[in-house]
């Protein structure tokens, strides 16, 4: 993936050049290995900080909400899928942008990574082609990328961009065979006191951070559910039913628009597979209204129309 | 000691259900006693947040109803509520509320036996789950 | 204060397991991946093979959620609508295994909470009761700096008892009165002079290892508006999300909401622990909010650890150096580099 560093500097030192684009967004490398820095670059002199590799593991759009310039913004298939969903829901122009798409291999989970160093801090890291390398105090370790991709880069479905001024290289091929859904097939078969105490559980640790809220480009609310007091929905201790409360809103908040980018697992602290609560609606948005988010900007999104024959088998 | 029986949040249109509630009601046919009716302007109304908020507060069951599909009194409200409910039905009950705590209905305002049936088969099912076990805001449980 | 003891590394950890008898004991366990503070019973097994614990442990003094009152809210009933302080538990706690940089936190801390203005009677009561066992740390993560904003890696500044891990076994240091009873009364040989120096070696060799370092004088000498009007917050603040993890996960962060709750017929004050990187903190019952904009609340955390407490209390910027927002921030916002440039 690091390949396509050298293109986006490139592209976006004549994007900002040509005054094509007034600002650039894109990574740049962190301070903390496997931590890339979401940027913005504003001059064509400045374009080398740019970086991809397989730490991009944010939603670039979340930067994109109401911005006014013209701007340049580098796009793999989840991010692509949620710029179009801003389009969708007129948080920005498709004529404010210029996307390089970007087709995706998959980016790694840092918590699997960090889990082989033995959870000890990291010095260093680079990668080429199919493996990357991490440096720690007195050790050193080459793994396969391909063991180490996030769950969502497991069973994704898009990876190529579906939206793009250019594509910055050849599509790869769609990884079609695995089921995106299995682990939630799994405790659809359970009883509810099981999935009740596996997602009691789950949350347990929860912090009410709400990095998982935050870091998603679809949470871009003037004032969130949570902050409401008129009514309040929900507490704002860590009592477990406001914490579940909170979940819940803020999955069903997803529902029919959650690209499964893996953004808010990412980032939470204590590393809370929050997924679990979209990836239910995701799941039901495709079989029940054979619906993906993001993919196109011809169809209104999952709730804002209807068919006269949706599916009502459950209502009497 | 009373025996137990269900406490049921109904969220009934105001331009169907519930006037089917009141119709059932003149026509002095009988139906359970169990629901704390809410009369909103369209089922469409009902946000998801009204529900948990209902289960929250310990609802033992939650019964949404609306016009039937192309009677909606705002033309497509109940169509629009149709998707969001299946979705939201198809998560509480992944988190372990048990099917049969949450009903959705279309019952037009001149069918009181069909309201009668429904306002029966609800408080049968969630009768029979015996009372809410989950998602009930108790005192916080704080240090 | 006393002469260190050795032991064995099985025979303290059988100290602190009977020491379980007169004090709440909190000791690291491991989670998952991460270690937690989490109090010592049985089936919890500590663990002080560790960096750092993933939240620091500002919550055994300081909960995230907290009762403070409550009263009933019937009219027939005793007390209606008066509240009440809420039972609290106080105790006497034993965190062992803590690390320098969060001891010296807690000191952070307690200038605001236990000052001749102001004393938050729970956190200042709770603080007292503790004893505070620290084990340095002979290997620095390399996002820590300590020894550049605290007492460094074996800082013993906030703590009571300071432990060496010598390999098998133990070298504990009494620090103030309240550490040294107890070490007094803990069976153990007295450290020899060979134990000593590899101790001091040790730390040594750990502050070898941490290479950020920053000169204060800048902080102090600048106005607050100049800094305040710097041209690079927005440009720090861009990939900021405007979460809580660096507040939440910080030693020294301290600012709290307060919530009245009602459950049925009975009210609860509740503080919970807020952010300044939350619109919400600023926002007036007008609608107004002062601190609009994400910039200006990135800012804001930046100019209240680095300019306002350096200026209000004349003791150093308001951060132990235990790097967990640069570890843990999901955008790699780095405070070492914002220091840098406040203090360019
Ligand atoms: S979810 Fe798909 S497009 Fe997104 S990073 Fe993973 S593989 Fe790439
Ligand atoms: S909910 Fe999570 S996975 Fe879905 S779009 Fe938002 S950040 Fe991505
Ligand atoms: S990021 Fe994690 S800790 Fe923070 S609110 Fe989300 S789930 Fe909770
Ligand atoms: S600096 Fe980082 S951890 Fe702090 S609020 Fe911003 S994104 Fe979250």
């Amino acid at each position: 993936m690091i390949r396509y560093t050298e293109k986006i500097r490139e592209r976006a030192r004549e994007l900002l050049g040509q005054g094509k684009v007034d600002v650039f967004i894109g990574y740049k490398k962190g301070t903390v290995p496997l931590m890339n820095q979401p940027v913005m670059i504003k001059r064509a002199e400045d374009v080398d900080q740019l970086l991809w590799d397989s730490n991009c593991c944010l939603n670039l759009a979340n930067y994109l909400t109401k911005r006014t310039e013209k701007i340049g913004i580098v796009a793999n298939g989840c991010n692509s899928r949620n710029i179009v969903i801003h389009i969708l829901e007129n948080q920005i122009k498709r004529d404010q942008l210029y996307i390089l798409g970007i087709p995706c291999e998959g980016t790694i989970d840092h918590r699997a990574v960090l889990r082989a160093a033995d959870n000890q801090e990291l010095l260093g890291y680079s990668e080429d082609g199919k493996e990357f390398t991490i440096r720690g105090a007195g050790f050193e370790k080459t793994l396969k990328k391909e063991e180490f991709l996030r769950t969502n880069c497991k069973t994704c479905q898009h990876r190529n961009p579906v939206i793009y001024d250019e594509l910055l290289g050849d599509p790869v091929p769609e990884n079609t065979e695995v089921d995106p859904f299995s682990d939630v097939k799994g405790l659809e078969t359970q009883p509810p006191e099981k999935k009740w105490s596996f997602f009691q559980n789950l949350i347990s640790k929860c912090i009410r951070c709400y990095a998982c809220r935050n870091a998603c480009p679809l949470c871009y609310c003037p004032t969130c559910f949570v902050d409401e007091s008129k009514p309040q929905w929900v507490g704002k201790s860590i009592d477990p039913i406001d914490t579940m409360t909170f979940h819940i809103l803020r999955a069903y908040h997803c529902a029919g628009r959650c690209t499964d980018c893996g953004a808010c697992e990412r980032v939470c602290p204590v590393a809370i597979p929050m997924r679990q609560f979209t990836k239910k609606l995701n799941k039901d948005a495709k079989e029940l209204f054979d619906w993906e988010a993001g993919l196109t900007l011809e169809t209104r999104p999952l709730f804002d129309f209807y068919k006269t024959s949706d599916y009502n088998e459950f209502i009497y | 000691m009373n025996e137990w029986s269900p406490k049921i949040t109904a969220f009934l249109c105001n331009w169907c259900t519930y006037g089917a509630a009141d119709l059932a009601g003149v026509s002095r046919l009988q139906y359970p006693p169990n629901f704390r009716v809410i009369r909103v302007p369209c089922s469409g109304r009902v946000s998801p947040k009204f529900i948990l908020a209902a289960f929250r507060q310990g609802a033992d069951g939650v019964w949404v109803s609306g016009c039937h599909p192309g009677d909606c009194h705002y033309l497509e409200g109940n169509f629009y509520a149709r998707r969001k409910f299946a979705l939201l039905k198809g998560l509480l009950e992944h988190i372990g509320i048990e099917p049969g705590r949450l009903h959705f209905s279309w019952i037009s305002s001149a069918e009181a036996t069909k309201f009668v049936e429904v306002a029966t088969k609800v408080a049968n099912a969630v009768g029979a789950l015996g009372p809410a076990k989950y998602l009930i805001k108790q005192r916080a449980e704080v240090a | 204060m006393g002469t260190s003891k050795v032991l064995k590394k099985d025979e303290w950890l059988k100290v602190i397991e009977d020491l379980r008898k007169g004090y709440k004991v909190f000791v690291p366990t491991k989670e998952g991946d991460f270690h937690f503070f989490r109090e010592y019973k049985d089936g919890i097994r500590p663990d002080l093979n560790f960096s750092n614990t993933r939240l620091s442990p500002k919550g055994l003094i300081y909960p995230q959620s907290e009762r403070m009152f409550e009263c009933p809210l019937s009219k027939d009933q005793e007390g209606a609508f008066i509240l009440k302080e809420s039972p609290k538990d106080f105790g006497p706690q034993l965190v062992v295994g803590i690390r320098p940089c969060d001891a010296y936190g807690f000191l952070i801390v307690k200038r605001n909470f236990d000052n001749p203005q102001y004393r938050d009677p729970w956190w200042v009561r709770r603080y007292e009761s503790t004893t505070f066992v620290g084990l340095g740390c002979n290997e620095p993560c390399p996002t820590c700096f300590c020894n550049a904003a605290a007492g460094g890696p074996f800082g013993e500044e906030g703590l009571d008892l300071l432990m060496w891990d010598l390999g098998d076994e133990y070298l504990i240091k009494p620090i103030t009165e309240k550490g040294s009873n107890l070490l007094a009364k803990v069976e153990g040989k007295e450290a020899q002079d060979g134990e000593i120096k590899e101790a001091e070696s040790l730390k040594k060799e750990s502050q070898k290892k941490m290479d950020f370092s920053f000169d204060i004088t800048p902080l102090k000498n600048k106005a607050q508006l100049e800094l305040f009007n710097e041209p690079y917050w927005e440009d720090v603040a861009f990939s900021c999300i405007n979460c809580g993890t660096c507040t939440y996960l910080c030693p020294t962060c301290w600012c709290f909401d307060i919530q009245d709750e009602v459950y049925k017929n009975h009210c609860d004050r509740i503080r919970n622990w807020d952010s300044c990187m939350f619109p919400l903190f600023t926002l007036h019952g007008s609608g107004h909010n002062p601190r609009e904009k994400k910039f200006q609340r990135v800012r804001q955390r930046f100019m209240h650890k680095l300019k306002y407490y350096v200026d209000k209390y004349g003791n150093g910027i308001q951060c132990s150096g235990c790097g967990r927002c640069v570890r843990y921030c999901p955008v790699n916002i780095d405070i070492r580099n914002v220091i840098g440039l406040m203090c360019g």
